[in-house]
């Protein structure tokens, strides 16, 4: 039935990887007052992907489990303030990246910045590809091969690349999230691709296909 | 400043690879690309990036923590003051 008046359009932000998901905004709003099933929901709502996020960066079922549940705790303290000017799982991505960066700094980087632990040193990262001819990847990646040469990005690479390529950030939202420059995501996200291949193409010449 | 399409006619492979972090953000059609039509290094590089990005839709995320992670948070928020400002995590939020 057309009324001759235009429907408000429907929010398209957030669209791609973040559709609307039922139960979630009741459940925010009960979070937010206190109710501790509501917060279960989200967790069911939202773990896999702040566990995935931890496990792509550690490398390890553990601490990625102990990152998980820091996550969470830190959600639970601070869901009072949110306020719904970015859709709920960006939001929340961003206190499990800061999680993340805490922890990799303290483990390995106490004492470097941000820009730091988002730039690895210069033999880690990529070559530039003047004149090296010799193999290509097309077709040759599967997941398990792909998931390898990721976990040995170095950490800055890794996470511009999972959060751009793999869960589909825009470099605005990452920036936000790093608190970085677009263009210094967009220049990381590059080195990231650059030394995938730098690394899929060792590998490919280690273990040539069957 | 990013140049434009024909001022990368003759560019060399690093100029036109210093270019390919804005190029690919502008999802433009980089086969079109001057440079490319007679390098086939850096065409062989575009195809190799394209690809990896393509592939890494691959990695969504398919792990779920176990079931333990929940139970220590949940043991860890019974602890915290609730984030309404209530006393405990599984009070109800009291309204005034």
């Amino acid at each position: 039935m057309s009324t001759g008046q235009t429907a408000p359009k429907p929010v398209q932000q957030h669209m791609r990887r973040n559709p609307p998901i039922a139960g979630e905004a009741e459940a925010i709003q009960a979070a937010q007052g206190g109710d501790a099933r509501a917060f279960e929901t989200l967790y069911a709502l939202h773990k896999r992907r702040v566990y995935s996020l931890c496990l792509r960066m550690l490398g390890n079922v553990a601490e990625a489990e102990d990152l998980t549940q820091e996550a969470f705790l830190q959600l639970y303290r601070k869901i009072a303030t949110f306020r719904g000017d970015s859709a709920f799982s960006t939001w929340l991505h961003r206190l499990a990246v800061n999680v993340v960066l805490m922890h990799l700094r303290k483990k390995g980087l106490p004492q470097v910045s941000l820009e730091e632990t988002l730039e690895p040193s210069q033999e880690d990262g990529p070559r530039k590809d003047i004149g090296a001819r010799d193999l290509m990847l097309s077709g040759s990646i599967d997941r398990v091969t792909l998931e390898r040469a990721v976990e040995n990005l170095p950490p800055g690479y890794r996470l511009v690349f999972v959060l751009h390529d793999v869960e589909g950030y825009e470099h605005n939202e990452i920036a936000d999230m790093l608190a970085c420059s677009i263009g210094n995501s967009k220049s990381q996200l590059h080195k990231a691709r650059m030394k995938l291949r730098d690394l899929l193409r060792t590998g490919a010449r280690k273990e040539p296909a069957v | 400043m990013t140049k434009t399409r024909s001022d990368r006619t003759n560019m060399t492979c690093a100029e036109f690879q210093d270019q390919l972090p804005e190029l690919f953000e502008s999802h433009s059609d980089l086969s079109a690309e001057e440079h490319l039509k007679t390098c086939e290094n850096c065409s062989a590089l575009v195809r190799d990036l394209e690809y990896i990005a393509q592939q890494a839709k691959l990695l969504l995320p398919i792990h779920d923590p176990s079931p333990g992670v929940w139970d220590k948070i949940d043991a860890a928020i019974q602890r915290e003051p609730s984030p309404g400002g209530g006393a405990g995590g599984n009070q109800p939020p009291v309204r005034t």
